[in-house]
């Protein structure tokens, strides 16, 4: 469910909306730069309503998503 | 006198800060901006531990005012020097080069003030949440390690981004700079490039003559390709790792490789055509050598003219 919603969230911001997105599927692969990444962790604050610590080990959408729920 | 809230969060006279440029900014330059009323800052950049550990000492030595230290969070040492700002007690701690949230909760706890450098909105916010005293909202006008946005369209809307006081960067070279980032919002600026010829800066003085002479169109920026671009002035290290960049058969190894050490081999040996001379756009109004207070002191003698005269378009 989480997932689902991040994938939407991150082909939004995208706007690869054609793509595989999965948790293996890395930041890189997205073209996205460590700017776009703390970007998109504030817009994903506001929506999920949590705070999260971002890190350069945030690599993958799984990444990701294991740090959401840590945070939730 | 121009005062703002940035003189009393630091304890400074001046509302400006000394760019933390790394092997430039040594305990004397840092002590001289802040004997001057502004905020020295010592660079820490990629070197050791003990290293900075000297310089903030003998920075003491040399001041009784307020300095700061900028971490360079890319740097092999960076643990330990995150370590040392924090027992040393120094009083503002400045970052960049990326992500100091796993620093910010020891330094906040031993009374540093830290002000990290942002290249965007988001990451104001980001550092404002973590406790940020301040940010330094840096444009691509500057020399050294840049960003894509530019002072001009990145400080207001930090600005409007966060509640904490915003310092601007980037292009800042006189009064008229300090004015203007005043108008867009920042209640203080960081100025790197014109301290380079500060006579309490101890680059050599190739260096010093090279941004002495530069002119509006004289810096480059190389390296984007690597995803962390630097600005310096145009020479033959400059261009030639530019042509490399464009270069397919360069592999990233290669171009990293060509650019290790250049930064030394200019600050250190001056060497005009192997060293990486970095400068910000604003050189080319950098035109005279003088104390660090003498800039200090005329930058904000203008500035301040140019506000009170800032009406005059005004019916």
């Amino acid at each position: 469910m989480l997932l689902e919603r991040i994938i939407a969230t991150l082909k939004e911001y995208t706007g690869k909306n054609d793509m595989n997105i999965t948790t293996d599927t890395s930041f890189e692969d997205l073209e996205m730069d460590s700017l776009d990444i703390v970007e998109l962790a504030m817009k994903i604050e506001d929506e999920f309503n949590v705070n999260i610590e971002m890190s350069e080990n945030i690599k993958t959408v799984g990444d990701l998503v294991k740090i959401i729920e840590q945070a939730s | 006198m121009i005062k703002t809230p940035l003189c009393q969060l630091l304890g400074i006279e001046y509302p400006i800060l000394q760019g933390g440029m790394a092997w430039v900014a040594d305990a004397q330059l840092a002590a001289s901006v802040s004997n001057a009323g502004g905020l020295g800052i010592i660079a820490a950049g990629n070197a050791p531990a003990d290293f900075v550990r000297t310089e903030i000492r003998k920075a003491k030595t040399l001041t009784d005012k307020p300095f700061g230290v900028n971490v360079m969070l890319l740097s092999p040492f960076v643990e330990e020097v995150a370590a040392i700002v924090a027992e040393e007690k120094v009083a503002v701690v400045t970052t960049g080069a990326g992500n100091p949230g796993k620093y910010m909760k020891t330094w906040i706890a031993a009374g540093i003030k830290v002000i990290p450098v942002v290249p965007s909105t988001a990451f104001a916010k980001l550092f404002e949440r973590s406790g940020a005293a301040a940010v330094i909202a840096e444009g691509g006008e500057s020399g050294g390690h840049i960003g894509d946005v530019t002072t001009m369209t990145l400080v207001p809307q930090v600005a409007d981004a966060v509640g904490i006081p915003v310092i601007a960067a980037g292009g800042i070279g006189d009064g008229r700079g300090i004015a203007a980032s005043l108008m867009l919002g920042a209640v203080g600026v960081q100025v790197g490039t014109r301290f380079l010829v500060s006579t309490d800066c101890n680059i050599h003085q190739n260096y010093k003559d090279m941004v002495l002479g530069a002119k509006d169109i004289s810096t480059i920026a190389t390296g984007k390709r690597l995803g962390h671009p630097v600005r310096a002035l145009k020479n033959q290290f400059s261009k030639e790792f530019f042509s490399k960049e464009y270069d397919a058969s360069v592999t990233n190894e290669e171009l990293e490789k060509f650019g290790e050490g250049a930064l030394r081999v200019a600050v250190v040996e001056g060497d005009e055509k192997r060293g990486c001379f970095m400068a910000g756009q604003i050189a080319g109004l950098v035109n005279k050598e003088q104390t660090s207070e003498e800039i200090i002191r005329e930058m904000f003698a203008q500035a301040e003219q140019l506000l009170k005269d800032a009406t005059k378009w005004v019916e």
